[in-house]
């Protein structure tokens, strides 16, 4: 028992024997008094101040006071946001002041760092925690779309509703483009650890270290920011045991807009087949899911422990696409040796069997005549199982592709981690860790034998592939934390080892007797006879070694500092260039202690620089090694021929470093109800990593990956968070977080040995007819995403193209392209909203992204009247009906693509119960996600592209195989049983 | 956790076998051999086939409204109007240079391996490598020379003038031809051997006045009778006996890219000529791509009544592989002349964009066999011995306009056709017999340069100017190398 609680005990005891006594006396009377912040002694205005077990009660004015009538025995309330709520008894007096406790707990947060832990306060880089009970809710299936808009800097963005994709997650932007531009995730202290092994609802916190400062200490792998995710653990004291259920509604929300049957038929110059079919109708559906999570939890003063169990069946919109997903998690901690041992177990298994059906499917959905049936009992289609199919380019009926095919996988990852912290002596720690992941994919993909897309060509076609990879990670470290005078001291040194291997085969071949064994039987393939069966296998590893130091102190509760050094090595590097140095620096003052200003509780100012590498993505670049490069004629045969494979060897390859500055300021204000953060960034990427081309000859191929150029990239970000309200029964509590982009600047891409020549034009439109179409100009020394190409006027009166002659040599040709859009985002914002009133919660989040263009590509291809005899067209063709040309790409197909989202809102209700019932907790809610959008642009989602494919060089082109957007309605429960 | 493996950083490989422990076996060396002519699968693939036929007067890539557009590149080639950044010459350069540096590899690699049987590799290698020159020096002219592999990195080569590409080519082949073995059998098809080293040296000889100014008609009928004389290769009775699926018999074969659909994919015409639909004529595995064509007045150069070259065209209604089923364009323009029932016209209504998908006849010279991929299994004759009669015939009549031997020797390549005789020769029915003879082998535009009829306007392209007749050096290798110069024009 605290010294507080027995206070409290003694008081209690004391009210209730003057409550006896004074029984037979009690009358209103009327209260006055003053309330005060315990901060700085400020009156408090505003103030609540309510009579316990009753609705009266009164405000503060603007000097802290207050008149209340309340009985002589009566207990009054007093509350005040961003303070602890004081219960004060009024015993027969007629005056009261009181001070009001400010609550610190924000800064007392527990903010998790790389190899360990910080309160918020003491932090001095760019890190943001989002705890639990901030995270999206609704429909989760990926930990990403927690954070999607929670924090500043940090862009997570999915193009349409596909259940079975991957989010990019970029932070800060882009400070590389060559190697790994997403961040690095690890998972309980295990970097590289797969997103997938941890259940969204097994996460209790994420943290984001933003700045180079932070993430140094992680190195070669930070320099696109860290993310650490940790997972929830049993506390000691009661066992608990809750459930967490919803089932969730998923539905088309925006398709693209192409031509009706009727609107087809009134066009002209289609064909009419005479039915009418909604394609996209018919190749989608109400997508229901159903998710479980149980756990249980508990634990002594020696061990604790949290077991949870998590299924997921998932529908996608699209039919016979979707997954079911079982994972389990052990987290187990024990304490031993006179509690100076602690050993912490994870172990975490996940399953899942994804349907992935096939995205080409969107495609052709897009374009299929809407005057033909889907089906015709003709026997002239019998040879495609009835499905009806026309012989044009490019052009196969949707419904059939995603019915008669099989594309799926099956997943199976395990990852267990032991750490053994043993305390040496009082601060000194050492602690070691090994982690394992091992993950194996297998995949069969089967094309029928009666599939026009593919398949009937080869009479079935089946591929089956197994994909293995694993990893395991040594680390050990020592930890001393001691404080001499006003001098707090975190010291850190450590060691990590890491070693990846990956290995797989797999086979294709047609040829079938029949449907029946799908990809299971790939020997009953005919192509393995005839030789067009091909097969293959692979295998190939990688190593990190690190050692790492970091100091960390604080002066007084006022200056902090940390400095860390890591000195990392990677296999992937010639003999010479294996080992960077990567340093990081930052200090902080909390101003608020030096000075006061009125109404502000709390600030500091924070400045760090720190240096994070990046490593090429794949291994054996300094290597030149042998592979097969076709057959050769050899004597009246063929033999295998064997050259050198992939890129040109670069032994010199070293470590792509990005140093970056970051200043930024922490406040609270308002007695602690106005929380808020700025940041600014710069930073400077030099040796990018990169695939260049080189000349051929004297090179072997005509590409090497080269350390090349200079990338700039800076921004500036906020977050506040504001409790606007906290009265009885009523609390209100916006967050508001923004990040403004200001550029990415490709400074240069050449050195002294390779000129990449001012600018190249990449990101081909493609096939049909607009090949050898460039869609990006990368310009040395000029900002990154240039969309590129000719400026539309109008259309001619002969129904031509009218384009701008920006030379005015009266030609329309490639000199007549500028830029006419970028692709990356200028401002993006996050708008939180949570609401209590009683036992209903309530929350509601915007989530907006401005200031990108996008190509819509579906428009560059189908938007031109004349495709129409080949293909539907889209609605907007009526807007150029004139035009007679076939589709030619111009800035009429770039559009802004600005957004704002209702992106998730929740709305819940707590059943209240009685202490002793054996609930816990009793939740209802319902949830939407992507209720409303906000846009201009007329393509399906006008979500970032970050990349084309995997090219980060291109961003901003929306490419026909996207996804459609869905809407999801959850409804779900929380229970928690004692 | 070994000492040793505290700090070591070593890569392990598992599935890729280093250079350095590569050579222990002579299976090794002849595998090594191969990558240097397995860079030759790329040359109809587009590679060589765009710029040799494409730009010339036979063939044409019509834009057929949203097909074949492609940034307008295929119109420009027609019409020669070709950049830097068209991709096509591109793809040109990197395969010679590809070729190129694979003869450097092993050439540096068999040196240094110090095995005898690899010295027997040096010469063929050389003169492969001197025929990837050839190209470079018929296609673009003036071009780096670079001849060893073991080069600083930033070794920048410069443009070397088209005179002197040729006298290094020439003195290439010279050097190496007597090392070359002249027992033609199944152990060197599709390989360099004597006479595929005269052949490429008629090829460089026929057109030396172009390449130099000065002709070399001596010198190039002596590599022709060295063909002709050593009685190894003959006329097959039957023309299209050259370009059937399993044409490796041939007689005329001389080299020949050895084309397989398992083996050596690359042979692609049938992909890029035929329709949609045609996939239903030959039991395809694929969708044909609906680009290639001839041009008409190419077309009607053959007398289809008495010439069998001209079965080479697919013209007309088509049929389904049971030869009964017409085959339905379902996406015909309403402006079609057949409508609906595919129908190859040999007339184009227009370059683009919006020629009809079903105009133009099409290439069909080269056999396309029942259930064929889009990798044909034909091997095409690089070199092949109608094409030398036709040469020698050509330097005979050069010689002396009036020789008899020369109007025999085309009459001879006209009778297997079952075409009327010539009574007389004069330059134009010289061309067009090599333009009917040789047509979609690769040799058009080099054949219409040398005759000085590549830059004649022609069906929707105007008179071009002469430094059209080398195409330009691929913008990308210019920005890469600061040391290459420009061809004129460009």
């Amino acid at each position: 028992m605290s010294i507080k609680h027995k206070l409290t005990s003694i008081r209690m005891l004391l009210l209730t024997m003057l409550v006896i006594v004074t029984c037979g006396s009690v009358s209103a009377q009327t209260v006055t008094g003053k309330v005060t912040s315990s901060r700085d002694g400020a009156a408090l205005a505003g103030a609540t101040v309510l009579v316990q077990g009753t609705n009266t009660g009164a405000f503060t004015d603007e000097n802290g006071e207050y008149t209340v009538n309340v009985s002589g025995d009566g207990v009054l309330i007093f509350r005040y946001v961003g303070h602890e709520t004081l219960e004060e008894a009024v015993n027969g007096r007629s005056t009261i002041n009181v001070t009001l406790q400010a609550s610190e707990k924000t800064l007392d947060e527990v903010v998790v760092t790389g190899y360990g832990t910080q309160k918020a306060k003491e932090v001095t880089s760019a890190i943001t925690s989002v705890k639990a009970e901030d995270f999206n809710g609704g429909n989760v299936n990926d930990p990403s779309q927690l954070l999607q808009g929670k924090v500043a800097g940090l862009a997570i963005s999915r193009p349409g509703g596909n259940p079975n994709g991957g989010f990019n997650i970029r932070l800060r932007g882009l400070s590389t483009v060559g190697a790994n531009t997403q961040p690095l995730i690890i998972i309980d202290g295990v970097p590289g650890a797969d997103l997938s092994t941890v259940d969204p609802q097994d996460i209790a916190s994420v943290d984001v270290l933003k700045d180079g400062s932070a993430s140094a200490i992680y190195g070669t792998r930070g320099a696109s920011g860290v993310i650490l995710i940790t997972t929830k653990k049993g506390i000691a004291g009661n066992a608990n045991i809750d459930y967490n259920g919803y089932a969730a509604f998923e539905s088309i929300d925006r398709v693209v807009d192409v031509l009706t049957a009727d609107e087809y038929r009134n066009f002209g110059g289609g064909t009419d087949l005479g039915e009418s079919t909604d394609w996209f109708d018919e190749i989608t559906r109400t997508g229901l899911s159903n998710v479980h999570n149980v756990s249980l939890s508990g634990g002594t003063a020696q061990t604790s422990y949290r077991v949870s169990l998590n299924y997921r069946n998932i529908q996608g919109v699209a039919i016979n696409t979707g997954f079911d997903q079982l994972n389990g998690r052990i987290n187990l901690s024990q304490k031993a040796l006179n509690d100076k041992l602690t050993i912490d177990l994870n172990l975490a298994s996940t399953q899942r069997n994804s349907d992935f059906g096939f995205d080409q499917a969107f495609r052709y959905a897009t374009i299929y005549n809407p005057t033909a049936p889907v089906r015709s009992t003709d026997p002239e289609f019998d040879q495609y199982d009835g499905y009806f199919q026309q012989v044009l380019f490019d052009y196969y009926n949707p419904v059939a592709i995603l019915e008669q095919n099989t594309n799926e996988a099956k997943r199976k990852q395990i990852i267990a981690n032991i750490r053994g912290t043993y305390e040496l002596a009082e601060g000194l720690n050492f602690s070691m860790f090994y982690s394992q992941q091992r993950q194996n994919t297998i995949g069969g993909v089967y094309w029928d034998k009666n599939s026009f897309l593919t398949g009937a060509d080869r009479n079935g076609l089946a591929t089956r592939r197994s994909d293995d990879q694993f990893f395991q990670l040594f680390e050990s470290t020592l930890n001393y934390n001691n404080t001499f005078g006003a001098l707090n001291l975190d010291l850190l040194a450590g060691y990590s080892y890491q070693d990846f291997l990956n290995e797989g085969f797999g086979a294709t071949g047609g040829d079938f007797l029949t449907d029946a064994f799908q990809f299971n039987s790939l020997g009953d393939a005919g192509d393995f006879n005839n030789g067009l069966g091909s097969v293959f296998s692979y295998k190939n590893s990688e190593k990190l070694i690190a050692f790492f130091g970091r100091v960390q102190g604080n002066i007084d509760d006022t200056y902090y500092f940390s400095a860390s050094l890591r000195r990392e090595g990677s296999s992937r590097f010639g003999t010479e260039n294996q080992w960077g140095l990567f340093p990081g620096i930052s200090a902080g003052v909390v101003l608020s202690n030096l000075f006061t200003v009125e109404g502000l509780d709390f600030m500091k100012l924070r400045a760090g620089y720190g240096v994070t590498g990046n490593r090429p993505n794949q291994s054996y670049i300094s290597l030149l090694s042998f592979g097969q490069v076709g057959n050769f004629f050899f004597n009246g045969e063929f033999v295998p021929s064997y050259g050198p494979t992939g890129t040109n060897v670069n032994p010199d390859l070293k470590w792509e470093t990005k140093s970056d500055i970051s200043v930024g300021l922490d406040f609270s204000m308002m007695g602690y109800r106005l929380n808020g953060t700025i940041d600014f960034y710069q930073t400077t990427t030099n040796d990018l990593i990169l695939p260049f081309t080189v000349p051929v000859p004297p090179n072997l191929t005509n590409t090497t990956i080269v350390n090349i150029g200079e990338l700039t990239n800076s921004g500036l970000e906020f977050s506040l968070t504001y409790d606007a309200v906290d009265n009885d029964g009523f609390k209100w509590t916006p967050g508001i977080n923004g990040t403004y982009y200001l550029g990415t600047n490709l400074v240069s891409l050449s050195n002294e040995d390779f000129n990449f020549g001012g600018f190249r034009l990449i990101s081909n439109l493609g096939s049909p007819g607009q090949n050898n179409t460039p869609l990006v100009r990368v310009e040395e020394g000029a900002s990154l995403g240039q969309l590129w190409g000719l400026t539309y006027e109008g259309i001619n009166d002969d129904g031509t193209w009218r384009f701008t002659d920006l030379n005015g040599d009266g030609q329309i040709n490639d000199e007549d392209e500028s830029v006419i859009g970028n692709g990356l985002p200028v401002f993006q914002l996050g708008f939180n909203n949570t609401f209590q009133f009683g036992n209903f919660d309530l929350n509601f989040f915007f989530r907006g992204v401005f200031g990108h263009e996008m190509v819509n590509t579906f428009r560059a291809f189908y938007e031109a009247p004349s495709t129409i005899s080949s293909y539907n067209i889209l609605a907007t063709s009526s807007d150029i009906a004139e035009l007679t040309d076939s589709p030619r790409f111009s800035s009429l197909h770039v559009e802004d693509a600005s957004f704002l989202k209702l992106d998730n809102a929740t709305l819940g209700y707590t059943i209240p119960l009685a202490g002793d019932a054996s609930f816990r907790k009793i939740r209802l809610y319902v949830a939407g996600q992507n209720l409303l959008t906000f846009t201009g642009y007329t393509g399906v989602d006008p979500e970032v592209r970050f990349q084309d494919g995997a090219d980060p060089l291109a961003p901003g082109i929306d490419r026909r195989n996207t996804y459609f957007r869905s809407r999801t309605i959850t409804v779900g429960v929380n229970l928690g049983l004692q | 956790m070994t000492n040793q493996s505290c700090t070591n950083l070593d890569e392990e490989i598992f599935s890729e076998v280093l250079a350095e422990d590569f050579f222990q076996s002579d299976e090794e060396f002849i595998s090594a051999l191969g990558s240097a002519y397995t860079s030759l699968y790329g040359y109809m693939d587009g590679r060589m086939l765009s710029v040799q036929e494409v730009a010339s007067d036979a063939v044409v890539v019509p834009t057929r409204g949203q097909d074949w557009d492609d940034g307008g590149h295929w119109r420009r080639l027609h019409q020669h109007l070709y950049t830097a950044d068209d991709p096509e010459a591109g793809n040109a350069w990197s395969f010679c240079y590809s070729g190129i540096n694979a003869c450097n590899r092993l050439l540096f690699q068999f040196e240094q391996s110090g095995n005898a049987d690899a010295a027997g590799f040096i010469s063929e290698l050389k003169v492969l490598r001197a025929m990837y020159y050839y190209w470079l020096l018929d296609v673009f002219g003036n071009v780096p020379i670079v001849e060893r592999f073991d080069v600083p990195a930033d070794f920048a080569p410069a443009t070397t003038p088209r005179a002197e590409v040729y006298t290094f080519i020439e003195t290439e082949v010279l050097d190496n031809i007597d090392a070359l073995t002249k027992s033609v059998d199944g152990s060197v098809y599709a390989r360099v051997h004597y006479y595929v080293a005269q052949a490429l040296l008629a090829k460089l000889y026929l057109n030396a006045e172009v390449y130099t100014g000065t002709p070399q008609w001596d010198k190039a009928l002596d590599a022709i009778n060295e063909i002709v004389n050593s009685g190894i290769y003959d006329l097959e009775d039957n023309y299209f006996d050259n370009f059937k699926t399993e044409n490796s018999a041939s007689r005329e074969n001389i080299f020949v890219i050895p084309y397989d659909q398992v083996f050596a994919g690359g042979f692609n015409i049938v992909a890029r000529t035929l329709h949609y639909g045609s996939q239903a004529t030959f039991n395809l595995t694929f969708q044909p791509w609906n680009g290639f064509c001839t041009v008409q007045e190419f077309y009607n150069s053959f007398d289809s009544l008495t010439d069998r070259r001209a079965d080479m065209f697919i013209v007309g209604p088509q049929f389904a592989a049971d030869g009964v089923t017409r085959v339905d364009d379902s996406g015909a323009e309403a402006d079609d002349f057949d409508g609906t029932p595919l129908t190859f016209t040999p007339s184009i209504n227009e370059l683009g964009p919006n020629a009809r998908r079903q105009a133009g006849a099409r290439i069909g010279k080269y056999e396309f066999a029942l259930g064929a991929t889009n990798n044909l299994s034909n091997d095409f004759p690089v070199y092949r011995y109608g094409d030398i009669l036709l040469m020698k015939a050509e330097v005979l009549w050069r010689q002396n306009p009036g020789s008899t031997e020369a109007l025999d020797l085309v009459n001879e390549i006209r009778a297997r056709a079952g075409a009327p005789e010539f009574a007389t020769l004069d330059a134009d029915l010289l061309l067009a017999e090599r333009g009917r003879e040789m047509a979609f082998e690769t040799h058009r535009r080099t054949d219409l340069i040398r005759f000085g009829k590549y830059n004649d306007a022609w069906w929707e392209k105007d008179a071009s100017d002469p430094t059209k007749n080398i195409f330009p050096i691929p913008r990308g290798q210019i920005d890469a190398n600061k040391n290459l110069t420009q061809n004129p024009g460009y």
